[in-house]
C-alpha cells in the first residue's frame, strides 16, 4: 500500500509527550485560513511512497516515546495511516493522530475503511480545525482554543469525549 | 677621508674612491627616515649596532666596529655618489661590508636584530590596523562584550597586548605556533596578567565578610544583602581575572543567611541577584562578568530554599520577561538526593527542568558518572565546561580553584598534513603536546611570579586556595599550583574525516580512531602532570573566537577539502557535526565516552528545534540518556526567540506571532553561556546556521 506524505520529523517535542517522531501526510481539504503549513494541502503534492519505504525511514530509538501523524489530514488516507499505525503500536510505542474533523464528525464516518481503526489504534487525537480568531499560543499541542485532546478509546467505551491530561 | 676624525684612512673596497666633497654634503649629513623625514646622519649609529652585534657574538673590539662604521660610509658614498642614502639602504651597507670584511657572525646577528626590529616595526603598524579596525566596529571574538567605548578600549588594550606578549615574552617557537595556527593560546592578551577563572569560597566570604579596596564589608545579616554581596563578590573576582567567576554550591552557601526568612523575601532577593548580574559591566566597564552558580544538592530546608527561588526568579525573568543571560545555572544531578522521584530534592529537580524548558538553563552536571562519582558532589562546573577537581598539591576540592591557562591544538591541521598516515598524525601529535606544555609552563612561570597585590581581591582576600597565607609582596606560586594547566583540541570530527574518510557520527573506525587519540591525549597530559608536578587535564575547549581562526588559516594553505576545510569553522571538541543528521540518542552515546577523557571540562548538547515548553517527559528522558552515556556536565539546546514589544517567547520565524512586531531578540548558547544572536562572530553565525536539531530529517517540503 502506498502513502502520500509531506515529511518527517523525527524527534520533535512540540507534537505531542515525550521525544516523538511526526509523520506529515500530504492532502487536507480543510483550508484553515492562518494554517501553519498550506504547503501540505495539495493531495497531490509531496511525495507518494510505500509503505514498507517509509517504515525503513523511522529512526526508532530507546528515547522515542511515540509517533505523531499530522499534515495535512491523516483520516484522508485512513487506510494507509491505520496500517503505519499498526506497526508503531507493534512497536510497543504510543501514537497521536492530529486531524482537523471534530470528534463528533470522525464518529459518523465509523463505517468507512480504516476510519475506526486509525481511531482506536490511536492514544490520543487532537481534534478540530485551527481556527485563526482562536489562536491561543500557550496551549500545549494545540493551535486554537477550539481543538481538543481526546482519549479515543475511553471516548468510544464511555459514549461522551474523554479529554486527555497533562501529566 | 682626511676630515673623518677617526682617521681610518684604509681603502677596504675595490672601488672607484668618489670625491671628499660629495660625500660631506650628500652622504655626511643627511640620511632619509623610513617616514621620509630627512634628518642629520648620526655614523655614531651605525658604530654602535655593529658593536652590539659583535657583542651578541661575543666580540668586544669597539675600535674594529668604528674602523668597519668608516667602511660604511665609505662605501654608500660610492654607491651613491647623489642621493641622500635611506635607512635601509644604509642598513644593506652594513650587512655587506660585514660580510665581505669575512665578519660572518656579526652580520649574521645583525641581520636578526634588524629583522627583529622589522618585526616590531611591522606589528605596531598592524597594531594601528587593528585599532582602526576596532573603532570602526567591535571586535566579535567574544559574544559578552558589548559596543560600548569601554569595549573599544578594552579591545585596543588587548591587541596591543597580545602584540606584545607575543613578540617580547613568549618564546619564539611558541609564538610561531601561535601565529601560524598550530595552537591557540587562549586569552593572549592577559598572558602575564592573571589566571582564567575560579570556584569563589563564597562561604568563608560571607561569613567573615571582606575588603574591596575600599574598606571592610560586614557579613549580611539578610537574604538581600547575602545576594548582593555574592553579585560584589562576583564582581571583584571578576576584576582580577579573565575567565568564569562561579559558585561551587550557592545553596549550601547561601543557606545560613536565609534562615527565619519568609519565601517571598527570599525570592526578592534571587530576583535582585539576577539583576546585578546581568546589569554590572565590570569587566573593564564593558563586560557584565562570566558567572555561574552550582545548586541543587543541599539537602537543608534553607538551602532548598535557595534552589527554589533562584530558579523562580530566572523563570519569571528580567524586568519584561526577557531570558537572564547570567548567571549560567549547573543544577547538580545526585542519585538519592535529586534524581529520582523517591529522592528529597526530585522536586527541585523538575522544577529545574520546567525552568530549563523555557530559558534553557539552568545545564546539567551529573555527580554519578565514573569520573565525578569519587568526590561525592564537590564537582562544580562552569558555564565555559572548566571543571577543576583532582590535585596535587593538596585536597580535591572544586572551590579556591580554577583553570589557570589553556591553550587549543589544532587537530585538523596535524591530520591534513598527516595525509592519511595515521602513524605520522600521532607522531607529530605528540610533538604539538610537547611545545604545548611547555607554552603552558611558561605562562606558569611568569604568573607565578605575580603577586598577591596584583589581584588584590583573588590573592589579597583569600578567596584562591592557600593565598590566605601570603602576604601582599609575596608572589603567588603557592597558591596557583592548585589550578590547573589545560590543553584543549578543536575538530575532532575533521581530523578524523581526514584521515579516515569519515567522522565519529558516520563509522564504527572513526568512533575508535577518535577514543585513541583523545585517550593518547589523556595519557600524555597525564604524564605532563607528572613530568612538571603540576595539575595538566584535558579539555573539550569551548572554542569560541578560535572556531574560525584555525579553519579559514588551513583552508588557505590546503585549499577548500571536503568534510574538513570546507565550513566556516571546525566543530567543537568532540563534538559531532552540528549540521550531520543523528538520532539525539546516538549522538549521546557516541559523545558519552569522551566525556571521561576530557578531565579539564566537557559539555555535549541535544538540539531541540522549539522549546519543550509543557514537555517535561521529553525533557527528563533526555537527560537521563545523556547521564547513561556517563556524561558529566550536559545543556538541551533550542532557540529562544523573544518579542520586545509584547514580551511573547517561542520561536519566531520573521514577525511576533503574537503582535506582529519585527523586534525580536534572539538567545542561543554560545560555548555554554547564553547570548543574543547579534553578539555571535561571523563563525559562530554560521555554525548556528548549520545547526540541526535532531528532528533535522523533517524531509520533503518543509
Amino acid at each position: 500500500m502506498k502513502v502520500r506524505i509531506a515529511g518527517i520529523s523525527h524527534e520533535s517535542v512540540t507534537d505531542g509527550p515525550g521525544l516523538r517522531s511526526v509523520v506529515f501526510f500530504q492532502g487536507c481539504h480543510h483550508a484553515c485560513p492562518g494554517c501553519h503549513n498550506p504547503q501540505t494541502w495539495d493531495i497531490h503534492g509531496g511525495e507518494e511512497i510505500e509503505i514498507e519505504d517509509l517504515i525503513r525511514r523511522f529512526q526508532i530509538t530507546p528515547l522515542l516515546s511515540g509517533f505523531t501523524f499530522s499534515g495535512g489530514e491523516p483520516f484522508l488516507q485512513p487506510e494507509a495511516a491505520a496500517c503505519i499505525a499498526e506497526y508503531v503500536k507493534s512497536k510497543g510505542l504510543n501514537l497521536w493522530v492530529y486531524t482537523g474533523y471534530t470528534w463528533e464528525e470522525l464518529l459518523t464516518h465509523l463505517a468507512e475503511p480504516g476510519f475506526q481503526n486509525l481511531i482506536r489504534l490511536a492514544d490520543g487525537i487532537v481534534e478540530g480545525p485551527y481556527r485563526k480568531e482562536l489562536r491561543d499560543l500557550s496551549l500545549p499541542y494545540c493551535g486554537s482554543s477550539n481543538q481538543r485532546i481526546l482519549l479515543p478509546e475511553a471516548s468510544l467505551r464511555q459514549k461522551q469525549v474523554v479529554f486527555w491530561s497533562e501529566p | 677621508m682626511a676630515t673623518n676624525t677617526q682617521n681610518n684612512p684604509v681603502s677596504l673596497l675595490n672601488q672607484p674612491v668618489v670625491s671628499l666633497n660629495e660625500c660631506l654634503d650628500k652622504e655626511f649629513t643627511w640620511i632619509r627616515k623610513r617616514d621620509g623625514r630627512i634628518v642629520e646622519f648620526d655614523k655614531s649609529k651605525i658604530y654602535e649596532a655593529i658593536f652590539k652585534a659583535a657583542k651578541a657574538v661575543g666580540g668586544d673590539d669597539r675600535d674594529l666596529a668604528v674602523e668597519l662604521a668608516n667602511v660604511v660610509v665609505r662605501y654608500l658614498a660610492q654607491c651613491q655618489p647623489k642621493e641622500i642614502p635611506s635607512v635601509e639602504e644604509v642598513q644593506d651597507a652594513v650587512e655587506k661590508v660585514l660580510i665581505d670584511r669575512g665578519h660572518a657572525k656579526t652580520a649574521k646577528a645583525y641581520i636578526l636584530y634588524r629583522d627583529r626590529r622589522t618585526r616590531m616595526r611591522e606589528a605596531r603598524s598592524e597594531l594601528m590596523d587593528i585599532v582602526e579596525d576596532i573603532l570602526v566596529e567591535t571586535s566579535r571574538e567574544n559574544a559578552n562584550v558589548g559596543n560600548s567605548p569601554s569595549a573599544k578600549m578594552l579591545q585596543i588594550a588587548s591587541a596591543a597586548s597580545r602584540q606584545y606578549y607575543l613578540s617580547r615574552l613568549i618564546p619564539e617557537d611558541i609564538a610561531q605556533a601561535h601565529q601560524s595556527g598550530d595552537i591557540h593560546i587562549h586569552d593572549l592578551d592577559f598572558y602575564g596578567k592573571t589566571l582564567t577563572c575560579v570556584q569563589i569560597p563564597l562561604e568563608k566570604l560571607l561569613a567573615n565578610g571582606f575588603d574591596t579596596g575600599h574598606g571592610y564589608v560586614r557579613p549580611p545579616k539578610r537574604p538581600a544583602s547575602a545576594t548582593a554581596l555574592a553579585a560584589i563578590i562576583l564582581q571583584s573576582s571578576q576584576n582580577d581575572m579573565h575567565g568564569g567567576q562561579s559558585f561551587a554550591a550557592f545553596d549550601h552557601d547561601l543557606a545560613p543567611f536565609i534562615v527565619g526568612a519568609s519565601e517571598f523575601d527570599v525570592f526578592q532577593s534571587m530576583e535582585a541577584l539576577i539583576y546585578n548580574l546581568n546589569s554590572m559591566h565590570s569587566r573593564a566597564g564593558a563586560q557584565v562578568p562570566f558567572s555561574s552558580i552550582n545548586l541543587g544538592c543541599d539537602l537543608s530546608s534553607e538551602g532548598r530554599m535557595v534552589t527554589k527561588t533562584l530558579l523562580e526568579a530566572y523563570e519569571k525573568g528580567l524586568g519584561r520577561g526577557e531570558t537572564p543571560i547570567f548567571p549560567n545555572i549547573i543544577f547538580r544531578m545526585k542519585k538519592g538526593v535529586n534524581f529520582d522521584p523517591k529522592d528529597p530534592n526530585y522536586d527541585l529537580f523538575q522544577l529545574a527542568m520546567r525552568v530549563s524548558s523555557q530559558r534553557m538553563n539552568p545545564t546539567f552536571s551529573f555527580m554519578d558518572s565514573s569520573f565525578n562519582q569519587p568526590y561525592d558532589t564537590e564537582v562544580a562546573y562552569m558555564g565555559c565546561r572548566t571543571r577543576v577537581i583532582a590535585n596535587r598539591h593538596g585536597e580535591a576540592v572544586s572551590t579556591g580553584r580554577g583553570n589557570l591557562s589553556f591553550t587549543t591544538i589544532n587537530l585538523p591541521r596535524l591530520a591534513i598534513k598527516a595525509n592519511g598516515h595515521i602513524e605520522v598524525f600521532f607522531q607529530e601529535l605528540d610533538k604539538i603536546l610537547d611545545l604545548t606544555a611547555r607554552q603552558l609552563y611558561h605562562r606558569y612561570t611568569v604568573q607565578s611570579h605575580l603577586k598577591v597585590r596584583d589581584m588584590p581581591f583573588l590573592m589579597g582576600q583569600g578567596l584562591y586556595l592557600d593565598s590566605e597565607l601570603l602576604k601582599p609582596d609575596d608572589e603567588i606560586a603557592p597558591a596557583i599550583k592548585h589550578g590547573t594547566l589545560s590543553i584543549g583540541f578543536i575538530g575532532l570530527a575533521e581530523t578524523l574525516v581526514s584521515l579516515t574518510g569519515s567522522h565519529h557520527g558516520q563509522t564504527v573506525q572513526a568512533r575508535q580512531l577518535g577514543l585513541e587519540i583523545i585517550q593518547f591525549m589523556r595519557h600524555t597530559v597525564d604524564r605532563f602532570s607528572e613530568d612538571y608536578d603540576l595539575n595538566f587535564t584535558l579539555l573539550a575547549t569551548p572554542a569560541e573566537g578560535l572556531s574560525g581562526r584555525f579553519i579559514s588559516m588551513d583552508r588557505r594553505t590546503f585549499g577548500t577539502i571536503p568534510g574538513v576545510t570546507d565550513k566556516d569553522y571546525y566543530t567543537n571538541s568532540f563534538h559531532i557535526p552540528v549540521e550531520f543528521p543523528i538520532s539525539s540518542f546516538e549522538k549521546c552515546q557516541f559523545e558519552g565516552p569522551f566525556h571521561e577523557l576530557t578531565n579539564a571540562g566537557h559539555i555535549s548538547y541535544v538540539e531541540l528545534d522549539a522549546p519543550p515548553i509543557h514537555n517535561l517527559e521529553a525533557y527528563e528522558r533526555l537527560l537521563r540518556h545523556m547521564a547513561n552515556c556517563n556524561m558529566g556536565y550536559v545543556g538541551i539546546n533550542f532557540p529562544i526567540d523573544e518579542c520586545l514589544d509584547c514580551a511573547y517567547r517561542g520561536v519566531i520565524a520573521n514577525e511576533c506571532p503574537a503582535c506582529g512586531s519585527t523586534h525580536i531578540r534572539r538567545i542561543r548558547r554560545i560555548t555554554g553561556y547564553l547570548s543574543t544572536v547579534d553578539r555571535f562572530n561571523d563563525a559562530k553565525k554560521a555554525e548556528l546556521k548549520d545547526r540541526k536539531p535532531h528532528s533535522h530529517m523533517k524531509e520533503g517540503s518543509w
